[in-house]
């Protein structure tokens, strides 16, 4: 009994942390830029592709992969910024969300294109590949180093955004677009610079869900961007801090409810999703904006 | 001398339908059906989306649940298409009125993440109640049974003859959405785009006109829903899914948004178009995605933004082509 | 007012745009020259094939497009269906049921296909079913595997045009649970597609081993959503439920999820006797290479090194030689599938949709799986498929089966008319 409930927990902790990892980066980018980037998902697809193609040609070396990947979407997310997402800030919300959609549609079909259609299997990473026994049952070390990675993410990103000047420009921007250009902060290089962050989040989302999942697939963004929707829109649109909080609730959830709940279904986060909005649309934390 | 004009339009158009129906082929008649179909979906969600500005992602859901309470009422109760189809309509009726009051609520991004998220628990029940709605299987073998009105009887089960039914709901809708949109109601709704403020000034209850707008665009819904089932013979729980709610907006995109003609003429090249990439690749999803990349980024107004910009460059100024562009 | 008048003119224009172009569609198409007068068969032989190219499973896609293209390039090489050229051509199904009606019209109606292939989901086909009625055209089904496709849209309401070349839910239900019946494992569980697919092979599962070994006791489930990538919640539901032995019906990307997750946690140290029907398609095999363990219990619709003998040898090598890939066993239906139609238009000498249907009824086909019969009464292809040991060989990269168990087709596979005492398995 405790062994079980020890495991579920864990392995909910691990699904939060794992869709906090991409929620963390389109949670930034709404709360900053005002765009809710369906994009994010194909970030985090191309980012697994990248670090797989980098690690096979760097002879398997999991980190020099992790470490160049990212950077090449990177490139991909400041050309979308740079010479299209910056045309349609002042468009109404579907020309935003239609414009990052059409990526879906077209990195989709890219990565299948280029890396082929079928599902290319992940090697394990050399040094996390084994488990630990937990209370006799074996726990993948991998799950562990994301359950450590994951609030590491979350504090970096804590810091910078309330400890340095960056953060305090951005957050300034983000509250008082006009106010900010108008005390002389550049805030189209600065939306580039945030949203190439994000990117770069979402991107190390993909490159260390690769070997978490498994696999790699054409359209493997889709699956996790409706979690990371549900989570960061129950984390209160835009707040960091909800968003890490609403990842684990949902990660709980699910792997609790599918322990316990024989008839559990996507339905309950759903459910939840809603309940959010309607009672404390500004999330747990109150951020109003 | 204008009005007359555009009536004489109205009527070309209509013999056209009409002669395609009598004279077209088979495939060329079930792609223009899919394309009412898809035009009446649109047409009556830009009621909420075109006149007050919110963005449901959720609407898919309504097309959803008028597909299966159409195909339950037809395989259960009464095959009578007619009867079928007033059944789907009241269950999307229902629908739509329940998860419309919690959802007009808000708006903007948060009532685009509610509608998702209520759409998404209908796609839940529908995958999951197995013993009613078949799961993923969907519900099969939708009859065609002819309409029976008392004295006579009017088949359906050729595709020519159910062209001809979806027509007459087609031109329906069309006029009822016409008669809405220039109703002081439909006049309300446009001003709660422009100015929810002054409307809620003016004394009006603001939520209630948004949930008339949603409720009747999720009727519409229900009411395309029902026909694709009786179209298909069968329904599919993937049309709850968010992905098919973004269908209406894509098209009323390429048409032009804020345009009455907007999302027929954008249903019209959604179909056309898709079917034309898909003869050349197996990668449509790229080419579709490049266009739409195009549309968003060059052609804002749609189609029907820049046929009205050439219309006004032709003909000279024109205060009601500039107020559309 | 103006601009309405002007639109809904150029929403006419569209309109009959699409017309023409579907009206003008197959008189473009149509190939003249070489083919079109030496025939006994008026014009080519056309196929409309369609499977998922896109998402997560377009690997399936290609597999099928492997086997159909080298069975186009063979039969053409020598001589055509009947001196008559055969031409395939190919679409995404996405998985959604619309499309694949619309594919189905579009080939019979607008390109003038003369049969119909592929379909890789049961609701598609499914759905398909009454189409294919009203365009009665022959379509060969070489992936879906529901049984209600032949049970009821066949035999019981007479749908003659539908046939199946791959097997059905029956191997991954029935078969397995003879194969069950031998293992010293009475507890069962499973960890399965949470769609009808995989609800119907662990209830034919359930069903034909409490048949066969009345002590059997299935003592847990745990039903995954389409694209699951987190197995360890469903993982930890088998392991508290401390079953004997686990099935599970998780097929392409998700099988390999799971089986490295499971592995992570130490399921397959814990329960012994596992059973992955799907588990022996190439992608997966590929797909997990040394990572899947030794001793699981795989089989498919087809399997490369089965049946032992020289044609498959010789199918394979050429598989191998032409796409560099050791074929999949949707490369095998679909390869097959396009031989079954020659033999059926050759027999028939004409490509008469009655005419065809009647010879393929009962037609015997010589195929790299083996012999196939389609059984008159469902139109449902009758052959075998081992299920086998997972099993390390220096040889391959990846696992193969090691020791086979045969159920035989006609012992496993339920028979009509499928309701009352006798028409499920055992015999």
């Amino acid at each position: 009994m405790l062994t079980s409930v020890v495991h579920v927990c864990l392995a909910g902790l691990s699904t939060g942390m794992f869709i906090w990892l991409v929620a963390s980066g389109l949670t930034l980018i709404f709360g900053v830029l005002g765009v809710l980037n369906f994009a994010h998902g194909s970030f985090y697809m191309l980012g697994a592709y990248f670090c797989y193609t980098l690690l096979r040609v760097m002879g398997n070396n999991f980190w020099l992969g992790l470490l160049l990947g990212p950077l090449c979407v990177c490139v991909v997310g400041y050309l979308i910024e740079r010479y299209f997402l910056r045309y349609v800030y002042h468009l109404a919300l579907p020309y935003q969300l239609l414009l990052t959609f059409a990526f879906v549609l077209i990195f989709d079909d890219l990565v299948k294109i280029v890396w082929g259609p079928g599902s290319i299997g992940s090697p394990s990473v050399a040094g996390l590949a084994g488990s630990v026994p937990i209370l006799g049952r074996n726990f993948p070390v991998y799950n562990i180093f994301i359950m450590v990675v994951g609030p590491l993410v979350a504090l970096g990103m804590w810091a910078m955004l309330e400890r340095t000047w960056w953060g305090r420009i951005i957050r300034a921007s983000s509250s008082d677009r006009e106010m900010a250009s108008a005390i002389g902060v550049k805030v189209p290089a600065l939306f580039t610079a945030v949203f190439v962050f994000g990117t770069w989040l979402g991107a190390v989302g993909g490159g260390l869900a690769a070997p978490y999942v498994g696999l790699l697939t054409p359209g493997m963004g889709e699956s996790i961007i409706i979690d990371a929707f549900v989570v960061v829109v129950i984390g209160g649109l835009g707040s960091l801090k909800g968003a890490f909080l609403g990842a684990l609730i949902i990660g709980l959830l699910s792997s609790f409810g599918t322990r316990y709940i024989p008839t559990f279904d996507m339905f309950l986060t759903f459910i939840l999703m809603a309940a959010v909005l309607l009672w404390k649309p500004e999330g747990f934390f109150g951020e109003a904006k | 001398m204008r009005k007359a004009f555009v009536i004489t339009l109205c009527i070309l158009s209509l013999a056209g339908l009409i002669l395609l129906g009598l004279y077209g082929t088979r495939f060329a008649l079930y792609l223009a059906t899919r394309i009412m179909i898809l035009s009446i979906f649109a047409m009556g969600y830009n009621i909420l989306f075109g006149k007050t500005g919110l963005l449901s992602f959720g609407h898919g859901a309504f097309y959803a649940v008028g597909a299966y309470g159409m195909a339950l009422f037809s395989l259960h109760i009464n095959p009578h298409p007619l009867a079928c189809i007033v059944a789907g309509l009241c269950l999307a009726f229902i629908f739509s009125l329940i998860i419309g009051f919690f959802c007009v609520r808000h708006t903007e991004i948060y009532f685009a993440m509610l509608t998702l998220a209520f759409g998404m628990m209908v796609f839940s029940l529908i995958w999951n109640l197995r013993d009613i709605t078949g799961g993923d299987d969907g519900l099969v073998g939708i009859s065609r049974a002819p309409i029976e009105l008392g004295l006579f009887s009017i088949p359906i089960a050729k595709a020519n003859q159910f062209y001809f039914l979806v027509v007459f709901f087609f031109v329906l809708s069309i006029a009822v959405i016409y008669v809405i949109n220039n109703s002081p109601f439909g006049l309300v709704l446009s001003g709660i785009r422009e100015n929810d403020r002054r409307i809620e000034f003016a004394g009006l209850p603001l939520r209630k006109f948004r949930l008339a707008a949603f409720v009747i665009s999720g009727v519409f819904a229900g009411l395309a829903g029902s026909l694709s089932a009786l179209l298909e013979s069968n329904t599919d729980p993937f049309s709850a899914h968010w992905s098919h709610s973004a269908e209406p907006i894509l098209v009323s995109l390429i048409g032009g948004i804020q345009t009455f003609t907007g999302p027929l003429i954008g249903s019209v090249i959604f179909v056309w178009l898709r079917e034309i990439i898909e003869r050349f690749t197996q990668n449509w999803m790229l080419w579709f995605g490049l266009i739409l990349l195009l549309i968003i980024m060059g052609f804002r107004g749609g189609v029907v933004g820049v046929l009205s910009r050439i219309h006004r460059i032709i003909l000279g100024s024109d205060t009601q082509s500039q107020r559309i562009a | 007012m103006e601009e309405k008048g002007f639109t809904r003119r150029d929403f006419m224009k569209a309109g009959l745009l699409t017309a023409a172009a579907s009206a003008l569609g197959p008189g473009v198409l149509r190939p003249t020259g070489l083919w079109a007068g030496t025939s006994k068969i008026k014009g080519p032989i056309k196929v409309g094939y369609q499977a998922i190219m896109s998402g997560a499973l377009a690997g399936y896609g290609e597999f099928h497009k492997m086997g159909v293209i080298m069975a186009a390039e063979e039969i053409n090489a020598s001589g055509g269906i009947a001196g008559a050229k055969l031409e395939v051509q190919f679409r995404d199904s996405t998985l959604k049921k619309p499309q694949a009606i619309k594919n189905a019209r579009y080939f019979v109606d607008s390109w003038g296909a003369d049969f119909l292939a592929g379909v890789d989901s049961s609701g598609q086909a499914l759905a398909l079913a009454p189409v294919i009625a009203e365009l009665d055209k022959v379509i060969i089904i070489t992936h879906a595997a529901t049984e209600k496709l032949t049970e009821q849209q066949v035999y019981k309401k007479g749908i003659r045009q539908i046939f199946r070349i791959s097997s059905p839910t029956y191997q991954d239900g029935n078969a397995a649970a003879f194969v069950a019946k031998d293992l010293p494992a009475k507890s069962w569980a499973t960890i399965s597609p949470k769609y009808e697919y995989g609800y119907t092979c662990w209830r034919m599962f359930k069903n034909t081993l409490s048949i066969l070994k009345p002590g059997a006791s299935f003592i847990a489930e745990s039903w995954a959503p389409f694209g699951t990538t987190d197995f360890r919640p469903h993982i930890n539901t088998i392991l508290d439920a401390k079953p004997d032995g686990l099935y599970s019906t998780e097929w392409a990307g998700e099988l390999i999820t799971f089986v490295k997750q499971a592995k992570q946690a130490g399921l397959f140290d814990k329960i012994k006797h596992v059973m992955f029907p799907v588990g022996a398609a190439m992608d997966v095999l590929e797909g997990l290479g040394k990572e899947m363990p030794d001793n699981i219990w795989i089989s498919g619709r087809y399997f490369f090194l089965y049946p032992d003998n020289n044609q498959n040898r010789e199918w394979v090598a050429r598989f191998k030689k032409r796409w560099n890939h050791y074929p999949a066993y949707v490369s095998e239906t679909g390869y097959s599938a396009m031989f079954a139609i020659k033999k059926a238009v050759e027999e028939a000498g004409s490509k008469e949709t009655r005419k065809v249907i009647n010879a393929m009824e009962g037609m015997m086909l010589d195929s790299p799986a083996g012999y196939r019969i389609f059984r008159k009464e469902d139109h449902q292809a009758i052959y075998d498929v081992p299920w086998g040991l997972t099993k390390t060989d220096p040889r391959y990269p990846f696992k193969i089966m090691g020791k086979q168990i045969l159920v035989p087709a006609k012992d496993c596979f339920n028979r009509p008319p499928f309701e009352g005492p006798g028409t499920k398995p055992p015999f």
